[in-house]
Parts: structure tokens; sequence; C-alpha cells
């Protein structure tokens, strides 16, 4: 387990590295007015210039090299575009606890209400609360997020009193923007707990369980919940961390002052370090949620296991 | 033996609704079970031996129902029972089973310790954790499983077909039943550890004074366990009576049609019974004897009335015509007259 761990940690490294050098190499293809407010008006000369400052005129090699050599010390770089020359760690550092915070709270939600939704539509399949359910769900599921958004921010801002924009020092404000995200992963927890519920109550074990004289609800929890919980633990932690990064629609609805949007802000703005940080974050956000969700797998399921030699299935 | 009856099935009728078209799996089938014995219920697939016998213990699917009927075990009609409460009563504690998978009627995320135990902490809610672990290291033993401490912490996938078949065997055991349905126990296992199962079944049995219904459609293995063998077809069971009658002196086309199917008595150089054509048609109302389209022996009253039971002895009886006095003698095909010079040779039950 710890060597297979140590092994799949060092891949994960070596798959940041490329992403982050193909992503850089990229950046450097984009035509160069874009680093300039005033292109038109500079002569060849302070052009040349700047790009020297910049360090976009030393050989593709060196630049990647000397990124990385930085990286390494711990060091993103400037932001020349965004807010010129303030560290690129230092906004982010402002921005990230926001969508942390938004983001933990609304997977808390979203699991405490989306978890006991999906488990009473498959214990009750067929009658009304499932049916209930099933209504809620295709109607998140196929209805535009942005249209009920909307209507959550509007009414919802009515109902509880509260201003329409974001404003941190007042909770209430984080109830309506917590509880438009959460909406899809309750409809997303719901709908697979349903489904794989449902899959795990028609399995011989359940048979027998029953045999020995288990009440239903029993079998529920102790049978059928964890084992059709295997199946999604595998994907909870890349869904976490994607709701945690940030949401673009809803700090956009709500003037948040997270993350969300600003991945594509500084690429139109051509603030390279701060597109190689953010890209950087998000690649490191996905390979961690794989690395958690196989392990997560490992606990909760003895059939699989990481050493690779392993019995079982 | 003792002839308390335990369990009486009395003219039994199975529905099932499949969309809004009704099928008939059980046609008013009656049946005594005897305390102590090894009942076996032997028939072709889709005969519906298991759902006859899954109603005993109110195991079939949702869309199942008993339309009339009773089945009366210790003073209550089982037929009658449709709250899951009144069924947690009989479940495991009086009726428990054995199912013919072994690879899936285990849950693969617990330890085989903690599902035994699971038995025996839901029919005595009372139990300590230790109890309940030394009861359940001592049923693992009584099955025949070695080094029981270290098996009690495994998974079912670090056991063999044959071995996780011995462990369902020990959690329907650890409800402590009084009658163990074992619904085709070794249909899915290996010809060689068939018999160790069949054995350990055995010895359950008698080490804890159980009422043993076995279904099977393999009748080298009634042979083997059965005191008394109940033969059906079509939802009704046509023949029943001792093992003995039954294999020895069967009277019914039918079980004459299924003993002729065994290999085992097939000729060298010749090709295998077989029973020609299909059953009938459960979605259908059958006139007169069920078997009769397929009986090469089916009488003209056949296709007219369904024959009533024909004593043969006081133990034995058979559903056919051919039993009625008024009826032509007719012998039974050539195997079956063989079988009947066999007896003294083939060695008890």
């Amino acid at each position: 387990m710890l060597k297979y761990l140590t092994k799949r940690i060092l891949r994960s490294f070596l798959t940041l590295a490329i992403i982050i050098t193909i992503v850089f190499v990229l950046m450097r293809q984009m035509p160069i007015e874009g680093y300039f407010d005033n292109f038109d008006k500079l002569t060849e000369e302070q052009i040349q210039v700047g790009l020297k400052g910049m360090g976009l005129l030393d050989p593709m090699p060196i630049q990647v090299a000397d990124f990385f050599r930085q990286l390494l010390q711990g060091d993103l770089g400037l932001s020349r575009r965004y807010r010129a020359n303030v560290p690129v760690a230092e906004i982010l550092s402002t921005k990230i606890p926001v969508s942390v915070k938004l983001g933990c709270l609304s997977i808390l939600v979203s699991l405490v209400v989306g978890l006991p939704m999906g488990t009473f539509m498959a214990r009750y399949k067929g009658k009304w609360f499932d049916r209930l359910g099933t209504l809620f769900i295709v109607f998140i599921q196929a209805v535009p997020a942005a249209v009920y958004f909307l209507f959550i921010q509007l009414y919802g801002s009515v109902w509880l009193k509260v201003p329409l924009l974001f404003d941190p020092s007042k909770p209430a404000c984080w109830i309506l923007p917590v509880f438009s995200m959460s909406l899809g992963n309750i409809a997303y927890y719901g709908m697979w707990l349903r489904r794989y519920m449902v899959d795990e109550s028609t399995k011989d074990y359940v048979k027998l369980a029953t045999a020995k004289g288990l009440s239903q609800n029993k079998i529920m929890v102790r049978h059928i919940f964890r084992n059709a919980f295997v199946p999604m633990i595998q994907y909870l932690p890349t869904s976490f961390l994607n709701t945690v990064i940030g949401s673009i629609y809803i700090e956009s609805l709500y003037s948040i002052p997270g993350m969300g949007g600003l991945l594509v802000d500084v690429i139109k703005k051509h603030d390279n370090n701060m597109v190689q940080a953010i890209v950087l974050l998000y690649a490191t956000v996905g390979v961690i949620g794989l690395l958690l969700g196989d392990i997560l797998m490992t606990i909760i399921d003895p059939r699989i296991s990481l050493g690779g030699k392993g019995g079982g299935r | 033996m003792d002839k308390n009856v335990i369990l009486q099935a009395k003219d039994v009728v199975v529905k099932f609704d499949l969309r809004g078209k009704v099928l008939t799996a059980i046609r008013g089938a009656s049946l005594d079970v005897y305390e102590g014995e090894t009942l076996a219920i032997v028939g072709e697939s889709g005969s519906g031996k298991s759902v006859f016998s899954k109603t005993f213990n109110g195991l079939n699917d949702r869309n199942c129902y008993i339309e009339s009927g009773e089945i009366l075990f210790k003073g209550r009609d089982l037929a009658k029972l449709k709250k899951e409460k009144d069924w947690l009563q009989i479940r495991g504690k009086e009726i428990s089973m054995v199912l013919q998978e072994p690879m899936t009627s285990l849950n693969p995320l617990k330890t085989i310790g903690d599902q035994i135990c699971e038995a025996i902490t839901t029919r005595a809610p009372g139990i300590s954790r230790r109890e309940a672990r030394q009861e359940t290291l001592q049923y693992l033993a009584d099955v025949g499983i070695s080094h029981v401490e270290q098996r009690y912490k495994q998974y079912p996938h670090e056991f063999s077909g044959g071995m996780r078949q011995r462990v369902v065997i020990a959690t329907a055991i650890a409800c402590k039943p009084r009658i163990l349905i074992c619904d085709e126990p070794t249909t899915a296992l290996d010809v060689t550890i068939q018999a160790q199962i069949l054995e350990v079944i055995r010895q359950m049995k008698e080490k804890y004074n159980l009422t043993v219904i076995f279904i099977t459609h393999d009748l080298g293995v009634v042979a083997n366990v059965a005191d008394r063998v109940a033969v059906m077809y079509a939802g009704d069971i046509v023949e029943i009576g001792t093992a003995e009658e039954v294999f020895y002196d069967p009277r019914h086309p039918y079980t004459w049609a299924l003993l002729s199917s065994m290999p085992q008595l097939g000729e060298q150089g010749e090709e295998l019974f077989s029973i020609k054509g299909t059953p009938p048609n459960l979605f259908k109302e059958i006139h007169g004897d069920a078997f009769a389209p397929r009986n090469p022996y089916a009488l003209k009253i056949d296709y007219v009335e369904e024959p009533p039971y024909f004593e043969v002895s006081k133990t034995h009886r058979a559903k056919t015509w051919l039993l009625d006095p008024r009826a032509p003698k007719v012998e039974p095909p050539r195997v079956i007259r063989g079988l009947r010079d066999l007896k003294p040779v083939l060695p008890e039950g």
C-alpha cells in the first residue's frame, strides 16, 4: 500500500509537471499584443524592452527551466496585468478562502440533504416520496442552472431580507449562494445513491439478510447503503474539490470575491504567471481528488487492494 | 419417525402480477411437513418449487401474492401475513433459508463473522458482543470450517464457493430455526463439493433438530438426503411419498419421465431420455391434467378433468388418472421397472 502510494504520488507530480509545461508553452504562443495596453502606440524598441523585462525573449527551454526553479522555491511569480506587480500568491490567498468556505458549506449541505434523500427514495421506491424526488432531480438536471439561480437570488433575498449582493460580514448572506450551489450536488448524490441502492437491493445477500429476520430498515442501513456507497465514494473527493474551487455562476451573480471566473479573466488579460498558478492549482486538485477517491475505495471495500497482488476479483 | 405436522399448506394458490398479466405459479398445492424430517421438493425449472417454499417465509417478490389457501405454522396462518412486523417473528428464528448461489448470497463488504453475528443479535437482541462472537465461532466450527478465529475476520471473497455455502449454512443455523429451507443449495457447486455440503446439512439437522425442506431438481441429491419426496409439476404436487416409494415404485407418468431423464440410468450407446415438449403456459388456465400434453400415457379424461389424489399407500399418493380402478393397466417404462428390481441391491436412503 505504502509502496503503491509513493509510486502514485511521484507519478502525480510528473503529470502535474507535464500539464503545467504544456500550458506554459501554449501561453507563449499567443500574440504579443496582449501583453501591452497601448500596443499600437509603442515603438518596436519599447516592445522588445517590455518583452525582455517579462523574460519572454529567452529560448523556450530556459524560460521553462526558470519557471520550475522559481516554483520549487515556492515562488509563483508576480502578476503582471491582472494587478501589476503584486505577487500571485498574495492575490490567490485572498480569493481561495472565500471559495473554499463557500464550497465546503455547500458540499456539507449537499451530503446532509442528498444522501438521506437518495436513501429514502430507494427505500420507498415508487411511492410518493420517490416520485417527488425524481421530479426534483429531473427539474434540476433539465432546467439551466442560471435560470433558477436567478430566481433564488431575486425571491430569496426578498424573503430572507438580505441584500442582493454578497456581504461576507453578514452570515445570512451565505445562505442563498450556498443553497444555490448545493442544488446540483443534492440532485446528483440523490440520483446516484438511489440508483445504486435500488441495484443493491435486488442482490442475493439482501435476500439472505431478509431470511435471517432483519427488518427492511436495518438492511437498508447496514447492508444496502454501505454497499451502494462504494461506487459513489470514488467520485466524492473530485466532486468535493471541484465545488470548493469555486463556481463561476454563483460568484459572479452575487459578486463574491472568490476564485470563480478568475481563470478566464487572467487568460483574457494575458497574465501568464496568474494562468500558470491557477492551472497548477486546478490540476493539483484534480489529481488529489482521484487519488483520494482510490484510497477511500480501498478503505471501504475490502476486495480492492492497492498493492496490486492482493486477492479478490 | 415422529409424525407431528409442523407446517401444513392447504390448497395454496400463488399468483404473480406481471404488468397487468396474471401468472398462476402455484395451483392449489397442499403439503404436510412433519417435524424432524427432510422433505425434498423436486421438479423442473419453473415448476414452482422455489416459489412455493418461499411462501413459507414471505420471501417472494412484491408482485407475488397468495390468492387463497392456508399455510398453518404454530397455530398461525402464514398465508394471511401481510405486514413486515409479523414476518419478522417467523423469518430466521422459526424458518430460515439457504440460498442457491453462495457466491452472491453473502455481503461482500462485511466479514463473515459480522454477518453470522447479525443473525444471532437479531434473534437475541440482548446478547453481549462477546457471547455472540463465541456462538458464531461455534457455528463456524459446526459447519466444518477450520481456523475459525482467523476465518471470523475474513471477507467472503477470501472463501471458495463450497466454503461460502458452509458460511451461509452457518448463518441460517445461527438463527436457531425450526425449519430450514434449502433452495437448491448444491446446484451452483462442483460435484465433489456437493456431497460435502449435503453432509453438512445432514449433520446440522441432527445436531439442531431441524426440519429440512430441500428444493432441488437433482434427483441424485434427493436420493441422498430425503426422507420424503414431493414431485412438483406446473405449480402442483403430482406425487408425494417416502423416498423409497417415489424412487422404486413411482406412479405418476411425470415422475417416470423425471427418473428416466437421470443420465445415470441411461444405457451406454443410447441417446439419453428427455421429456418431450415444454411445461404449460402458466398465464393460461389449465384444464385437466397439466402434464397430459407431454404424457405418452395420457388418457382422454386427462384433457377434460383434473385427476384427484389416489392413495397408493398411507404415505404415498399421486395425482394421475392411471391409478383410477377403471383406467387401463399401464406398465411404467422399462428403466423404471429396472429401478424396482435394483432396489435390494442399492444401499438404503
